[in-house]
């Protein structure tokens, strides 16, 4: 009764606040502009990009400039069906209403490969062109594929030439061993690459991809809620030190009662907004979806939604228990700072970390790291969007953390209760651990 | 068969190896205000912190309503401590709801109770506004409200007069009589020994953390007699310091509190006072609490 009467001050306090209703119709706004604008700036652009190519394969240029919605009329129209039902290798429907992409095939004869390909990065300087795509010879053995252009994170673009080409090789392989073309065409049709992971051995130039961007975005958000609502609990704790109505408090109900009661109503005021905002997303994308880059929608899966909450309630629990000590062991705000200081270098960490772990998630530091507790609610997750590992794992690392935060809510209400009477000087880490073995 | 309220036996504190509380032994008996007298630093707020069970004491033992201290005592208790502060940002209803939820109480009590006491305290304008717009006095009387709000039968008051001008100190003081009428026992503690004296059954005094005097004021008072002496006067008195006859004095600069050794000899003092000053008032009166006070202190240092 008296812990409901705490979650319940405690949640009213932060929903009333103004920074409280602000960012939460502020965040979605910006997640919105993310999501869109892409496509927004895509489309307001000039609409159509042409790309030169230097094929020295000699067979993806042609079947490359079939893909086009508008094929260039200086070439000869192609044999092989185009844009003919169900057999029609090349979806066209992935480069949505973007805009267009214009091939143009440039002469690989006469020059040396490095001068063409000076040529074509001063092109680009120059804004003549917007890409420049060079196929090797070796393709069909490599595959290595080499895209420059001055907008390198157009990731409809780079998805798209990336997978008709893989297509246009994975043909001619079929065909170069006299197989049908019929049969070739069933054999690669309707390759929905965009439920595909493209991760093959050897790949990372070309990972940097939606679920990179995506990934790292959700970190972001994670750190920000996980590092604004652990400043806002250590304030909270504070100014009930410094006003010292934990005395009254204390005099009311039991020191349990007042943390936990504080930790979740914090807590529950922070559930509530991440669901405004999931409920905000979910309508945007039910009623915008056309508009939307289908890497981001394939991206925002349910299931990414519930390891988002439950990640956020994990990060949440133990972040707001680590603030709240600061809180309660300090007497001052400057004092604050400089002890919540080293938490927000635990957020830091994985943050940082981040980067490594969108580009190889399955190495060794990555998973250890992702199974140590204070960085699970971050390195997990974003494993988890990056590439999921086993649900084992998943479940193990869950665990982890449950028992960890069990740990930290008893070590929390030992400091706490001690902390919040002690006034005067700024107590050592020494001094703070004594305080566990207080009575 | 239970005729306490509350009672303290050898209760001990230390700080970093200090005494603040030196073995004070004390009851408070149902239905009587019991004042803690004593000088800032006399371990006044510790004792009072104890007794909360917000700090535990290093020996002795505490009962309220002769049991020892439980959980749900917390409920029967209203607790004033003696640094005061509220949330700044809620409003005034808002505080006393969530105070009074904490006492167990129903939030549709609370406001009725509530609006109440802001109506006897003056404040029944202010039950919207914020913490943070009132003046200092009007916090302190929220403060007061949300102690007694929930009708305990304790009340533990620390220093509840600081801060107060004295119309609202007049205020707190009736207050507290009306509690006491309606059987509630109270204890506070103050520096202030000539506003406790007008309300208090029983006195405590402590100086350096130590207990020097206990009992009920009348007994005390009538323990030190009328072998007081208070004038009002104008001109130099410094001549009573030569007189044989007088024990102690206090010179104020225009009153004067003189104790006699033997009151026989008041006549003698007049007749010297009339003749060395103007004298405007010549009273024979029992000791203040203050004069008690220090009596018992010099003595202590004495002994």
């Amino acid at each position: 009764m008296k812990l409901l009467a705490i979650i319940k001050k405690e949640y009213r306090e932060i929903v009333k606040k103004k920074t409280f209703i602000i960012s939460t119709i502020l965040t979605p706004l910006i997640m919105a502009a993310f999501m869109f604008l892409p496509v927004l700036l895509m489309k307001m652009g000039k609409g159509e990009k042409t790309i030169q190519v230097a094929d020295y394969s000699g067979f993806i240029y042609e079947k490359l400039a079939q893909s086009e919605k508008n094929p260039p009329l200086e070439k000869n129209a192609p044999a092989t069906p185009k844009n003919g039902g169900k057999g029609d290798i090349f979806k066209k429907n992935s480069m949505s209403e973007g805009g267009k992409l214009k091939f143009k095939e440039i002469a690989t004869a006469g020059a040396t490969a490095e001068e063409l390909l000076n040529r074509n990065i001063d092109a680009i300087r120059e804004k003549k062109i917007d890409g420049f795509l060079v196929i090797p010879a070796t393709i069909k053995k490599d595959r290595q594929l080499m895209y420059y252009s001055a907008n390198i994170s157009d990731f409809e673009t780079n998805k798209f030439i990336e997978a008709t080409v893989r297509t246009i090789i994975s043909q001619q392989i079929l065909i170069d061993k006299q197989i049908d073309p019929q049969i070739v065409n069933e054999a690669t049709r309707d390759v929905d690459f965009t439920t595909i992971k493209v991760k093959k051995e050897g790949t990372s130039k070309s990972s940097a991809g939606i679920e990179y961007t995506m990934s790292l975005f959700m970190l972001a958000i994670l750190f920000s809620i996980l590092m604004g609502y652990g400043q806002l609990i250590m304030r909270s704790v504070l100014e009930e030190k410094n006003s010292r109505i934990i005395e009254i408090l204390i005099s009311s109900t039991d020191t349990q009662h007042i943390f936990y009661g504080k930790i979740i109503g914090i807590g529950l005021a922070g559930l509530t907004q991440v669901a405004i905002w999931c409920l905000f997303g979910a309508a945007l994308v039910g009623k915008f979806s056309m508009g939307l880059d289908s890497g981001i929608l394939n991206f925002l899966t349910l299931e990414i939604g519930i390891y988002f909450v439950v990640f956020f309630l994990l990060g949440f629990f133990m972040y707001a228990i680590l603030f709240s000590i600061v809180g309660a062991a300090v007497n001052t705000d400057q004092e604050a700072q400089q002890f919540a200081a080293p938490i927000s270098y635990l957020l830091i960490i994985p943050f940082i970390m981040g980067i490594m772990v969108t580009q190889s998630p399955n190495s060794p530091v990555a998973v250890i790291s992702s199974f140590i507790p204070l960085f699970t609610p971050t390195l997990m997750f974003m494993r988890i969007t990056v590439s999921p590992p086993a649900f084992l794992q998943i479940m193990l690392s869950i665990f982890f953390s449950c028992a960890f935060i069990g740990f930290l809510a008893w070590l929390g209400a030992k400091i706490f209760r001690v902390g919040m009477l002690m006034y005067g000087k700024k107590p050592s880490l020494g001094e703070i651990l004594r305080w566990i073995r207080y009575k | 068969m239970n005729e306490q309220a509350l009672s303290l036996k050898d209760l001990v504190k230390d700080f970093d190896g200090k005494r603040a509380v030196d073995n004070i032994s004390f009851t408070v008996r149902k239905g009587e205000i019991l004042g803690l007298l004593g000088p800032n630093g006399a371990g006044k707020t510790t004792t009072i912190r104890m007794v909360m069970n917000i700090i535990a004491p290093d020996a002795g033992h505490i009962e309220i309503l002769g049991q020892p201290f439980t959980e749900k005592m917390k409920d029967m208790i209203g607790y004033l401590p003696e640094e005061r502060g509220l949330y700044r940002k809620m409003k005034v209803m808002d505080v006393l709801v969530f105070l009074g939820e904490l006492k167990g109480m129903k939030a549709g009590a609370i406001r009725e109770a509530g609006r109440k006491l802001l109506k006897r305290f003056d404040l029944e304008n202010y039950e919207l506004k914020k913490v943070e717009e009132l003046s200092k006095g009007m916090a302190q009387k929220l403060q007061l409200i949300s102690t007694i709000l929930h009708e305990p039968e304790l009340l533990i008051l620390d220093e509840p007069f600081s801060g107060l001008d004295p119309l609202n100190i007049e205020l707190v003081t009736r207050i507290l009589l009306e509690k006491k009428k309606e059987g509630v026992s109270i204890i506070f503690s103050t520096h202030l020994m000539e506003y406790a004296e007008k309300i208090v059954d029983s006195v405590v005094m402590i100086n350096q953390g130590r207990k020097v005097l206990d009992g009920k004021l009348s007994e005390i008072k009538a323990q030190y007699g009328k072998k007081f002496i208070h004038i009002e006067y104008e001109g130099d008195g410094n001549f009573i310091a030569g007189l044989d006859f007088v024990k102690g004095y206090k010179d104020y600069g225009r009153e004067m509190e003189i104790e006699l050794t033997d009151l026989t000899d008041k006549n003698r003092l007049l007749k010297e006072l009339s003749a060395r000053v103007s004298l405007n008032s010549f009273q024979l009166t029992e000791p203040s609490l203050h004069n008690i006070f220090i009596r018992k202190v010099n003595e202590g240092v004495g002994a």
